[in-house]
């Protein structure tokens, strides 16, 4: 707790106040307290019931579904289900799918960021100004402006997937990694973000190691860039929670490939599947399992993710 | 072997530069400027993509524009959307942040408000639905238990929409929360020293020092909130398909599923440009609006 915490502020004006104002306004502050955290409670009830409803759900057998009145609390939790979501579900699929295209997605995306990041904020060049009023522009072009034409730029790709050079009679790069991880190679925010983390940077560093001769990627790699470890955890969980979650594009390209769809899209299209009560907690366990472990790695790391540092987009 | 520093401009470093940023500028070609001017180009088209694009010049906007009234009806559900999300989401954002900046185990609440940001949107929509299923959702249960028949959350046309953006409120609050809570923190305390020796109260100091000092926040939080709401349809597709009778169909969506499913690509293009462009005149004149109070 620093000396700008306003939790601090608010402490010490409350002991001010109570020190000199008489007692019913200090009893009223008081009550005002407990009331903070009741309201507080009951706002991560909100946040946390629809969570506790699924897993309560998943546990569920037709017993408990076809019984009058159908009861909430299974009578015997089926603790089955969630082997049986792997036997019955193309799970494994889904699963592996997810860590490889969340996987390649996240390392390309660091990548890009940090080099790109590096370049405009280190280096003094024609055209720095331009790439970056695009880098900050791009952010505000909306994600459903590009869905069509992406998609059809990866289905007339040249050469790739039994295309000519025209583009023409074969599938494109759709049916493959490629489209699901290509269109999120770069990342317009990250490029953003690292930037601002190496304008904080102080040139010395650089000019010293280059009277030194060094080179310019052996500064970057040995010198900058262990600098800017924090920022590249922050990008790299961001990523990661963002492509471990996307959803419509994903489906866009592999509604017809469903040997590469990831948990939430083979989850959601899969619906019909569901639509027999009894295999609800069968849903509903597979939903447990695609949130599970971005909750693992965020109660991990959360000392990253809630810092404000990747507020800073702010400033 | 001596090494000298480079010849020409130190800090240009020659083609370093541009060989760091030969990534982004392959991408932004392929995965920015081509598909926009794309996009543009097949506006101006009508094409099944069997066959090649037929030219028909501004038909399709006129189309969607004066003809197409179901294009009309997801416009007027997209600003319903977007700014029930923006008046609810915003303020209760802007509030958690407050209590929390005062309350003991931040990091605790913090998480706990952050829970649905990391929860895919397929299994927030999935989640939604069993809580407020009509018959055996967990609300209804509850408010059955107190003896009141809950409505009908899904199926009844203004409900839906009022459901989907209390789920957009839910899902999005942790994030906006995190914003603010990083302004409040970079407040200085000497203002607030200064504030209470000059005798301002805990409502005078919220007014006139707190909330000023946060401003660039406030606006950042509701533009991009605005600018999110308006296109985004995850969600809504998963959550209600658009239903009941179209109640929750936004346009996003709409251009989505002409595209998709119906396999017009020219008048999708245009659909999803004519939001792009409402979308950003309207993030503009909030932008200026936002800004002028402040001076």
């Amino acid at each position: 707790m620093t000396a700008s915490d306003p939790l601090v502020a608010g402490e010490r004006a409350e002991v001010a106040a109570e020190a000199r104002v008489v007692a019913p306004r200090g009893m009223g502050r008081r009550a005002g307290g407990v009331l903070k955290y009741v309201a507080l409670a009951l706002g991560a009830l909100v946040m946390i019931l629809p969570f506790a409803d699924m897993f309560v759900g998943a546990l569920r057998g037709p017993a408990d579904v076809y019984a009058s009145p159908p009861r909430y609390f299974p009578a015997e939790p089926q603790w089955g289900v969630y082997a049986r979501v792997f036997a019955e579900l193309p799970m494994r699929t889904w699963f592996a799918n997810s860590v490889i295209v969340t996987g390649l997605i996240t390392a390309a995306q660091v990548a890009t960021s940090v080099t790109a990041g590096y370049a405009l904020a280190k280096y003094d060049f024609a055209g720095r100004a331009s790439i970056f009023r695009l880098v900050v522009g791009a952010q505000m072009f909306p994600f459903f402006l590009f869905i069509i034409p992406i998609f059809f730029i990866l289905r007339f790709a040249p050469l790739m997937g039994g295309n000519d050079i025209a583009g023409q009679g074969g599938s494109g790069l759709l049916g493959t990694y490629a489209a699901l991880c290509l269109p999120f190679v770069v990342t317009w925010y990250g490029v953003f973000l690292m930037r601002q983390f190496f304008i904080g940077i102080p040139d010395d560093l650089m000019e010293a190691a280059r009277l030194d001769g060094a080179s310019e990627y052996r500064i970057f790699r040995s010198i900058m860039l262990p600098l800017v470890k924090p920022a590249i955890a922050t990008l790299t969980l961001f990523s990661f929670v963002y492509h471990w979650n996307e959803f419509i594009w994903t489906m866009t390209v592999t509604r017809s490939a469903p040997e590469l769809q990831t948990l939430p899209v083979g989850i959601y299209l899969l619906q019909g599947a569901f639509e027999n009560l009894e295999q609800k907690s069968l849903q509903q366990a597979a939903l447990a399992i695609s949130i599970l472990p971005v909750i693992v790695v965020f109660l991990a790391l959360q000392r990253l993710f809630v810092s404000s540092d990747f507020a800073s987009g702010v400033k | 072997m001596e090494r000298r520093p480079k010849e020409f401009d130190p800090a240009g470093g020659g083609w370093a530069p541009w060989l760091f940023l030969s990534p982004l500028l392959v991408f932004a070609a392929l995965f920015f400027v081509l598909p926009l001017g794309f996009s543009v180009y097949l506006s101006f088209t009508r094409w099944n993509p069997l066959g090649t694009p037929d030219w028909v010049g501004l038909r399709q906007f006129e189309y969607l524009l004066t003809r197409d009234t179901t294009f009309w009806a997801t416009i007027l559900n997209t600003f319903v959307f977007a700014f029930g999300f923006v008046v609810a989401g915003v303020p209760l954002a802007l509030g958690l942040a407050f209590v929390f900046s005062r309350a003991r185990g931040k990091a605790v609440w913090r998480s706990v408000y952050y829970l649905p940001q990391l929860t895919n949107i397929v299994a927030i929509a999935y989640l939604w639905q069993f809580v407020l299923d009509d018959r055996y959702g967990l609300v209804n249960r509850l408010l059955g238990m107190a003896g009141l028949r809950g409505p009908d959350w899904l199926t009844d046309p203004v409900m839906a929409m009022i459901s989907v953006v209390m789920v957009m409120v839910w899902y999005d609050a942790g994030k906006n929360m995190l914003v603010f809570s990083a302004a409040l923190e970079a407040v200085d305390q000497e203002i607030y020293d200064a504030a209470t020796l000059d005798g301002a109260g805990a409502t005078r100091t919220l007014w006139s020092v707190t909330l000023p000092m946060i401003r660039p926040a406030f606006i950042f939080v509701t533009i991009t909130s605005f600018i999110t709401g308006m296109g985004f349809f995850a969600l809504i597709l998963a959550m209600t398909g658009g239903g009941p009778r179209g109640a929750t169909e936004v346009t996003a969506l709409y251009t989505y599923r002409m595209a998709f499913e119906d396999l017009r690509m020219g008048r999708a293009s245009a659909g999803a440009l004519i939001l792009f462009v409402i979308i950003g005149v309207i993030s503009l004149l909030q932008f200026r609006a936002l800004k002028e109070r402040a001076t």
